[in-house]
């Protein structure tokens, strides 16, 4: 009963939902990513980017978790959930998958996976020296509007091109209504 | 270099402002033609204003002047460009700046009503500023560039009524030939870069004087060099672009054979004088490529019916008299005066015959002098006697320039220790007198009766215009005549400053008289025979060439020479070169692109199984050879 | 009482493999997936484990911890502009070809 009560202290409630976050996030992004069902991947989408921003939460940063959760989950997720319903209807029958593809896939997935493991583990990590313990929101403000304010002002003009961009895509070349 | 010199400055803005006119005119302006005669004329007078005043304030000039940068320098050899005021350049930087003024200043008469006014004057631009720049430079190379330029402004002008189909081929002919030359002249600068390392022609005069260079690689650098005279001074055996130039506008021929195009080759030769003069083997071969082309020409003058024709063999026979006085004062350790001074008097002369021919086709719309005669040109009282008065010149008659400069050449002659190039000289002189008189004698004492059908009135006259029916010449016209008529009349006794101005001192030496009577003589000589075959009341009006039937066609039909380079160029251009290069182009150079080509489609056929179109295959392949090279490279660590 | 040091989630190397992971799946996706919008959300999970590397690298090792979270929210509006694109894109292919299906755009077979 030792492990039961040593959950209820701080560190295990932490630990705790430490665990539940990480399972949502892959639990999500392999529902994401193996559903047939495309509905179904936008849901798991979703719940892994909820997890990731329970993650940002674990990493101190609760600003970039909840634009985590307002951008991805509440824009892009509902875009997609838009271009879904634009275009393929669900209810065709999807063509049988290849087995040699996913073999593929998963061999290049795999390959990959084992080369930045095998780069992670062998490398090792150095903290600055010197750290500063300024989190806040004020200082990203402050940075986003001085040392990164050029990127900032570039940002700005690509969600432009890209936003024109897209409806001058989409909207099916001249002429057409 | 704290103050720049102010001759420099002004050579570099006479150089700048013709460019500029040129660029102006053919960009913006060609359509207006006022606007365009402005543009040009402004400049013109301007770049005479430099002239004249860079000429009097440095007239009591000892050093020559040099402006020199190096544009290009790669290890030992250095590519200098810059100006070089010495007085031979300058007192050809006179000439050129006065002649195409005065030519300027005439066309505007002559090319009236022109469709292509404003352009003809962005060339006449172009062919001012190349030929200052030639004059004034400093360093081979620049000179050169200035002579191509020469060359393309001539092909410009020549082929100014690119309409007309012998004046579009005159100018590809006249490109085409002095090409020849011109790169003998490029293998000669080429030869000078490797073998002495400088292009500059200060100090190559000087090293040559000095005797630095060895007479077995100064010979061959100086024929190559004398190759590019050949071609731009027109010398036998590359003679033939020359008559044909005659298609373009006739101030342009003025222009050509007076001052620019063809004096630039007897200029580089003046100006590389003392180079050329360390190799008398090369002196010799000018002497008699010279000496032929004297000959050569006076011989085709005499039979030639179309006015412009005779003043271009004249023009060739004079510069081939130049060359033989350059020649023989190399030989003889002599000076670059006579050819030079030569040069100069003829400046003035043969602008003068061309401006008057051309007044006479403005008039009568006819090159053909026994129309005009007969059209009665003896009506047109000032190109009459300007005419008469360049042509007393051109046969070197006291107190006219002509003779003063002949009798210097001929001095040079006489010091030659064979006396034969002395007689061939008297024999040029006596068939000058005789074909100018011939067309003086003819224009002077028309017989409307004696031109038949024969001669062929052609329309040489391109620009249509409508010829409103004036008698008499636009001032225009007749101004630069009388200037000219002046300075030939004048430069004459001008001889013993311009000798000091261009060497230093005056060199005095006992008349020599029985030259003096020779050479006298033989121009008296030639204008009797040619008073008595077409002046006199009972003159049959034939030449007396005409007894010997074989050597008048021989002739007529200029020596063969055209129909020598037209055989060339059938069986040897054509024939040899032409058909192997075209073989070579067809099998081996098209054959080799084709081989590439077709190589390269094949291979693409080959393997463009590759792209399927499937992204996520080729996505696939690319994230398997990047985990394998990735996880390759760790495996070391 | 453990050092809070040695807790799983105060390790760089936790995070590090978890983006891993979800870099995996992600990749695994873009290379399996025939419909063009379930490739888009495999590349959203992609970017997701790049701003998570980003987020730990700054938690654990950065000198100034803004830094991180600003990159972090550039990877977010970049993120938010090639789904605008891509989106856009889908709709005009299937526009085109009555599909979704990747496979199915062969047009630029050789």
């Amino acid at each position: 009963m030792n492990w039961l009560i040593s959950l209820i202290t701080p560190v295990g409630l932490a630990s705790g939902a430490f665990i539940m976050v990480v399972a949502m996030t892959l639990l999500g992004a392999l529902i994401a990513v193996a559903a047939r069902n495309i509905f179904h991947n936008v849901l798991g989408l979703a719940l892994c980017l909820i997890g990731v921003a329970g993650l940002f939460l674990y990493l101190n940063s609760p600003f970039v978790a909840l634009m985590e959760i307002l951008i991805y989950v509440g824009a892009i997720c509902i875009a997609i959930c838009f271009a879904i319903m634009l275009s393929a209807p669900m209810y065709l029958p999807l063509p049988p998958r290849h087995p040699l593809k996913i073999l593929g896939a998963l061999a290049g997935a795999g390959l990959v996976f084992a080369f930045l493991a095998l780069l992670t583990k062998k490398t090792t990590w150095a903290a600055a020296s010197v750290r500063s313990d300024d989190w806040s929101i004020t200082t990203i403000g402050h940075y986003l509007l001085t040392d990164y304010v050029l990127i900032f002002e570039v940002i700005s003009l690509l969600l432009v091109v890209a936003m024109l961009g897209a409806v001058v895509t989409a909207r099916g070349g001249r002429g057409s209504s | 270099m704290g103050s720049v010199n102010p001759f420099f400055l002004g050579c570099t803005l006479s150089l700048v402002l013709s460019l500029s006119a040129f660029g102006l005119i053919m960009i913006f302006t060609w359509r207006r033609p006022k606007l365009s005669l402005a543009i040009s004329l402004t400049v013109s007078t301007i770049c005479l204003i430099i002239a004249w005043l860079t000429f009097i304030k440095l007239s009591a000039l000892k050093e020559p002047l040099i402006l020199s940068v190096d544009w290009m320098m790669s290890d030992q050899i250095r590519v200098p460009f810059g100006f070089l005021l010495d007085p031979t350049s300058l007192l050809m930087f006179v000439i050129v700046a006065t002649i195409s003024w005065l030519i300027q200043l005439y066309s505007i008469g002559y090319m009236a009503g022109d469709s292509g006014f404003g352009r003809y004057y962005a060339f006449l631009s172009l062919f001012a500023l190349s030929m200052l720049g030639l004059v004034i430079s400093s360093g081979l190379l620049q000179l050169y560039i200035c002579w191509e330029l020469v060359g393309l402004s001539s092909y410009l002008l020549i082929g100014f009524w690119y309409e007309k189909f012998s004046a579009s081929e005159a100018g590809k002919k006249a490109f085409v030939v002095t090409r020849f030359g011109d790169i003998g002249f490029f293998m000669g600068l080429a030869f000078l870069v490797l073998n002495f390392g400088t292009l500059d022609i200060h100090s190559i005069n000087s090293a040559a004087m000095s005797k630095a260079f060895p007479a077995w690689l100064l010979t061959p650098a100086a024929l190559l060099i004398f190759c590019g005279i050949m071609g731009k001074s027109a010398q036998f055996p590359i003679h033939v672009w020359l008559p044909d130039a005659m298609e373009g506008p006739t101030p342009v021929s003025a222009l050509l054979h007076s001052a620019t195009m063809v004096a630039a080759g007897m200029y580089l030769l003046t100006r590389l004088f003392p180079f050329f003069s360390c190799s008398p083997t090369a002196m010799t071969v000018i002497l008699t490529i010279c000496t032929i082309t004297l000959l050569l020409s006076s011989t085709i003058g005499m039979v030639a019916t179309d006015i412009k024709q005779v003043w271009a063999y004249s023009t060739i026979s004079q510069l081939g008299f130049m060359g033989m006085g350059l020649a023989a004062a190399g030989l003889t350790g002599g000076y670059l005066f006579a050819g030079f001074y030569h040069l100069t008097t003829h400046a003035g002369f043969k602008a003068l015959l061309f401006l008057c021919a051309g007044v006479f086709i403005h008039h009568f719309h006819t090159n053909d002098f026994f129309v005009m005669s007969a059209k009665g040109g003896r009506r047109l009282l000032i190109p009459m006697v300007t005419v008469t008065i360049g042509a007393l010149a051109l046969a070197g008659i006291f107190p006219f320039s002509g003779f003063f400069s002949k009798e210097a050449i001929l001095a040079e002659l006489w010091n030659l220790p064979n006396k034969m190039w002395l007689g061939l000289g008297l024999l040029g002189a006596f068939l000058t007198a005789y074909y100018t008189f011939r067309v003086i004698f003819v224009l002077l004492f028309p017989r409307p009766q004696a031109v038949g059908g024969g001669h062929g009135v052609e329309e040489e006259h391109g620009h249509g215009h409508g010829q409103e029916e004036e008698h008499g010449v636009p001032w225009v016209m007749a101004v630069p005549l009388i200037i000219l008529a002046g300075f030939t009349c004048v430069l004459g006794f001008l001889q013993a400053p311009i000798q000091k101005f261009l060497l230093g001192e005056v060199h005095h030496h006992a008349p020599n008289y029985v030259l003096l009577v020779s050479a006298v003589g033989c121009a008296l000589g030639g204008i009797g025979m040619a008073w008595l075959d077409w002046g006199a009341k009972g003159a049959k009006w034939e030449g007396f060439i005409r007894k010997v039937p074989v050597v008048e066609n021989f002739f007529i039909q200029k020596w063969y020479m055209d129909h020598f380079w037209r055989w060339f160029l059938n069986t040897v251009i054509y024939g040899l070169f032409s058909r192997t290069f075209t073989y070579n182009d067809r099998r081996v150079v098209d054959g080799g692109v084709d081989a590439v080509a077709f190589g390269t489609i094949g291979s693409g056929r080959l393997l463009s199984f590759i792209q399927t179109a499937f992204l996520q295959l080729n996505l696939l392949f690319m994230v398997l050879v990047l985990g394998g090279i990735g996880i390759y490279l760790l495996m070391g660590r | 009482m453990e050092s809070a040091r040695m807790l799983v989630f105060n390790q760089l190397e936790t995070y590090l493999y978890l983006a891993l992971m979800l870099f995996a799946i992600g990749l695994y996706g873009v290379l399996a997936r025939r419909n063009l919008i379930a490739v888009l959300i495999s590349v959203e999970l992609i970017l997701n484990a790049a701003s998570i590397n980003f987020m730990a690298f700054n938690r654990f090792l950065a000198p100034t911890p803004a830094v991180g979270q600003v990159i972090t929210l550039f990877i977010m509006a970049v993120a938010a502009a090639e789904a605008a694109i891509a989106l856009s894109i889908i709709v005009a292919v299937y526009r085109k070809l009555r599909s979704v299906n990747i496979e199915q755009a062969t047009e630029l077979r050789g």
